[in-house]
């Protein structure tokens, strides 16, 4: 089980390594074997990525979270997979540094679980998600072999490797070590809130602002729903109960007259387009009681119901509008409850469905409006997801995008890394979608199929 | 189904798994299992609620017999997870199901019963006194355990505490004594009045200065919290009843300075599911929500000490009873005292009443973090207001060597007011 409740799988085993050695012997023994293993952090993902199934392995590397060092001069950390996102950024404010990609879940999920599935954040539209900031791995394959990819200093040599490991999903193999890009700490900060009466409105609000070339840290939306289930909660951060909608907008930079002087740009165009009052955070606590509230939204939505389904997908932000309109109507015609929480300012929707699992007939319910949200969304320009992942939940949407051929080609990348899949197996690429290519190729049918493990022994 | 028949595990249904609990839970972050976190332990109860796991599944019962009780789970979560109630609810099952450990047994007969727990805690005193347990401090089980009684010994002297100089010229407060005194009445429990009795008295003492009459009420036990955490709900119910007999229907607010026994008794009405419960929780107050005031005004100043303090917020105050605010209003009416910061304070110390002999190694390794942390600090008195906590921490100052007392926040102000001469 992950933050996702409609998948839920029980591992043969579970082992918890407890420093870099043990995981590599345990690796060496499960190739030995032939066995499959599926790495986790903190299990805050939202696709099911992280979740063994009979026949695999759960490796929690949890206990592997050690900063191994801080080098402020040349703006980097050297960490363990387990280390904590948000201690990272702790560890570096000192130094008056960030890390910058924020995830929602940063109090509780992982470095290596972040670089796992190229984690976002409401910070990342600036800053970029976290494969702008991983400089260098060590990995452990599959087979137990270690090798380094990318550099400490930039730019290394050949392809970009640390580019196509970071959101490869646990399917090329374990980041042991994890170099992290730290950036300044910005010197000056603007937060404003602004609520608006409709949500088509606050869509173009976002248009709006991204139009004129200012690029926010953050600009955030939630919707009435989701404002509500916050102000019910501890974190309750003053947002405005009757708001069809607000927009969480941060401007930051090293000039604080550069900032101040977007800000008045940025509070005069979301006044034009509607909003109702927008006001700016004064002091840090208030900031950061704002920004709380955005990122414990999730969690606070257990308060309306049982479970919930967090989606996840990316549109143009131009149709952004249409779209809200399209998921609203969608909701209506199956009767659930849908609540909106996302990142607006690159177009990244996190429609929330709240239902009871243990009423089977509503459970379909929302499997079909998730289907029918994501067919909206791609019709619209988009795609399946913008930072959960595929995991288990969206392999079902891949055919969607891809044709077998892309699909194929994505599998054969994965086996460079990993040739028997054994690294978190059955997960991204849906094999029966990509069966025409696998056949084509007859010789690797054999290392497929409802055996996986077993064979490379 | 309804609360009642529920028996608390309704408390759980607002859990998505997000999973934002986990680095708050001092189990979690000692062994890195998620089945040592509140989102596994809860997949636990539900599974133990529904009838998948059942109630004598050896790992159902050693992941939530390790888990502190200490509900630092429940202030971060943002969907109001009542972890606490589905907890006691799973662990009122497992007793059910399965006799109370021995050891378990033997803590609460002897140390809750009157009559036998009188004459256990005079022979911990007769031993106190001879100042060995102090000699004898160390991490091994035997060692922690006298660590643990040397920690419940009054300070002699002050420990630590020096008059200032320039004492006189802080001019005394005005004293707020309300006329007549108000009348307030003093729970003992069984712990304290044992072995902190001292505490007690300074207890009386300060609400004294700050215009409350303490008076004793005779026929009252030990609160139930301990068996009441223990899955023994209906011996916490029996000792419940008694107190309320005891305590009356007056509505003189009842003080305690335990803040174990205070998270209990303020839970009496759900406890006993009744009125009178209700009403006896209602009138429940910690001594520094007393001495604070209810308009946060502090208590009366007293003496200058020169002294450096690490508060240490017990769980069951701070999470269970969301009393952050008023003990540094004790530490602010006392010139000169410094509050040291320690990172992770509010983190639970691994005492969680009997958790402390029940699971050892958990609470030892749970306790070291903060222990470590401390010494770094290096404060002279480390404040906090529940016995368990006290003995704990006093007893890992010990064994790590550590000069640094551990004591209640009503004595240090009983100290600087009895060096402003109050009490003469």
């Amino acid at each position: 089980m992950d933050g996702l409740p409609t998948h839920r799988l029980i591992p043969d085993l579970v082992v918890l390594p407890g420093t870099r050695e043990e995981l590599v012997a345990v690796v060496r023994l499960l190739a030995a074997l032939g066995v499959s293993f599926v790495p986790r952090g903190a299990g805050t993902g939202l696709s099911g990525g992280a979740l063994a199934a009979e026949g695999s392995v759960l490796l929690v590397l949890t206990r592997l979270n050690r900063i191994v060092r801080i080098d402020r001069d040349s703006r980097l950390a050297v960490v363990e997979p387990g280390v904590v996102n948000a201690k990272l950024g702790a560890a570096a404010r000192p130094a008056g540094l960030q890390y910058a990609p924020d995830p929602s879940s940063q109090s509780a999920c992982t470095i290596g679980g972040n670089v796992a599935e190229n984690a976002g954040g409401p910070h990342c539209l600036k800053y970029g998600v976290t494969a702008n900031h991983i400089l260098a791995l060590e990995v452990l394959l599959a087979d137990g072999s270690l090798v380094e990819i990318g550099s400490p200093s930039g730019e290394s040599w050949g392809p970009d490797l640390v580019g196509v490991f970071v959101g490869s999903e646990g399917n090329f193999g374990i980041a042991t070590r994890i170099t992290v890009r730290l950036t300044p700490l910005p010197r000056a900060v603007r937060t404003l809130l602004a609520d608006f009466t409709g949500l088509r409105t606050a869509g173009e609000a976002v248009s709006a602002i991204i139009a004129t070339g200012i690029v926010p840290a953050a600009l955030e939306m939630m919707d009435q729903s989701c404002i509500n289930a916050v102000e019910d909660s501890v974190y309750a951060a003053g947002y405005p109960r009757d708001a069809a909608a607000v927009l969480l907008v941060e401007i930051d930079g090293r000039n604080s007259d550069a900032v101040v002087a977007e800000t008045d740009v940025v509070t005069d165009l979301l006044r034009q387009s509607g909003a109702r009052s927008v006001r700016s955070a004064a002091t840090e606590a208030e900031r950061e009681r704002l920004w709380q509230g955005r990122k414990k939204a999730f969690g606070a939505m257990g308060r309306l119901s049982r479970d919930l389904v967090v989606q996840d997908a990316v549109v143009p932000r131009s149709v952004l509008p249409q779209v809200l309109e399209t998921i609203a109507a969608i909701a209506t015609h199956y009767g659930l409850v849908v609540s909106n929480v996302f990142h607006a300012g690159d177009g990244n929707l996190h429609p929330n469905i709240s239902f009871d699992a243990t009423d089977p007939v509503l459970k379909n319910k929302v499997e079909a409006a998730s289907a029918e949200i994501m067919q909206a969304c791609i019709a619209a320009g988009g795609t399946i997801t913008g930072e959960h992942g595929v995991g288990i939940d969206k392999m079902r949407y891949m055919p969607l995008i891809f044709d077998a051929e892309s699909l194929g080609a994505m599998q054969a990348v994965r086996r460079v890394f990993d040739p028997d899949e054994r690294v978190n197996p059955g997960k991204v690429v849906p094999v029966h979608a990509c069966r025409e290519w696998t056949h084509a190729r007859g010789d690797r049918v054999g290392s497929r199929g409802a055996a996986p493990r077993g064979e490379a022994a | 189904m309804t609360g009642i028949a529920r028996g608390g595990f309704e408390g759980l249904d607002a859990c998505v798994h997000c999973g934002f609990c986990l680095q708050a839970c001092p189990t979690f972050l000692a062994t890195g299992d998620e089945s040592d976190s509140p989102r596994g332990r809860i997949e636990l109860m539900r599974g133990l609620e529904r009838g998948d796991i059942a109630a004598t599944d050896p790992a159902l019962i050693s992941h939530l017999d390790r888990c502190l009780g200490c509900r630092g789970c429940e202030p971060v979560c943002p969907s109001g997870v009542q972890y606490g109630h589905g907890l006691e609810a799973a662990r009122s099952r497992i007793a059910g199901s399965r006799p109370v450990p021995g050891v378990a047994r033997l803590a609460l007969w002897a140390l809750t019963t009157p009559g036998i727990s009188s004459v256990v805690y005079w022979f911990a005193r007769v031993l106190r006194a001879t100042g060995l347990p102090r000699l004898l401090a160390g991490w091994g089980r035997f060692g922690f355990a006298m660590g643990m009684l040397a920690a419940t010994r009054a300070a002699q002297g002050g420990g630590g505490r020096r008059k200032a100089a320039k004492a006189r010229q802080v001019a005394p407060a005005a004293i707020r004594r309300p006329s007549p005194p108000l009348a307030t009445l003093l729970f003992r429990g069984c712990v304290m009045q044992g072995l902190f009795s001292h505490v007690h008295d300074a207890t009386i003492r300060t609400l004294g200065v700050n215009g409350y009459q303490v008076r004793d009420v005779s026929g009252q036990v030990c609160c139930g919290a301990l068996h009441a955490h223990a899955g023994l709900l209906d011996e916490a119910r029996a000792l419940a009843r008694v107190n309320v007999d005891a305590f009356g229907d007056g509505d003189e607010p009842i003080v305690v300075n335990s803040a174990g026994c205070g998270a209990l008794m303020k839970e009496y009405g759900r406890l006993l599911d009744d009125l009178r419960g209700e009403r006896f929780g209602a009138r429940v107050r910690d001594v520094t929500e007393l001495l604070a005031g209810s308009a946060m005004k502090g208590p009366v100043a007293g003496e200058p000490l020169d002294l450096h303090v690490a508060y240490d917020p017990p769980c069951h105050l701070l999470h269970a009873q969301g009393i952050a605010v008023q003990p540094l209003k004790l530490f602010a009416a006392i010139p000169l005292l410094e509050l040291v910061p320690v990172p992770g304070a509010a983190e639970c110390c691994g005492s969680a009443g009997l958790f402390t002999l029940l699971e050892p190694e958990m609470s030892r390794a749970v306790l070291q973090t903060k222990i470590d942390r401390l010494r770094e600090a290096a404060p002279q008195v480390v404040a906090t207001g529940n016995p368990g906590c006290l003995m704990q921490i006093g007893a890992g100052l010990a064994a790590a060597g550590s000069a640094a007392r551990a004591r209640h926040p009503v004595e240090l102000l009983d100290d600087a007011y009895r060096a402003a001469g109050r009490y003469e």
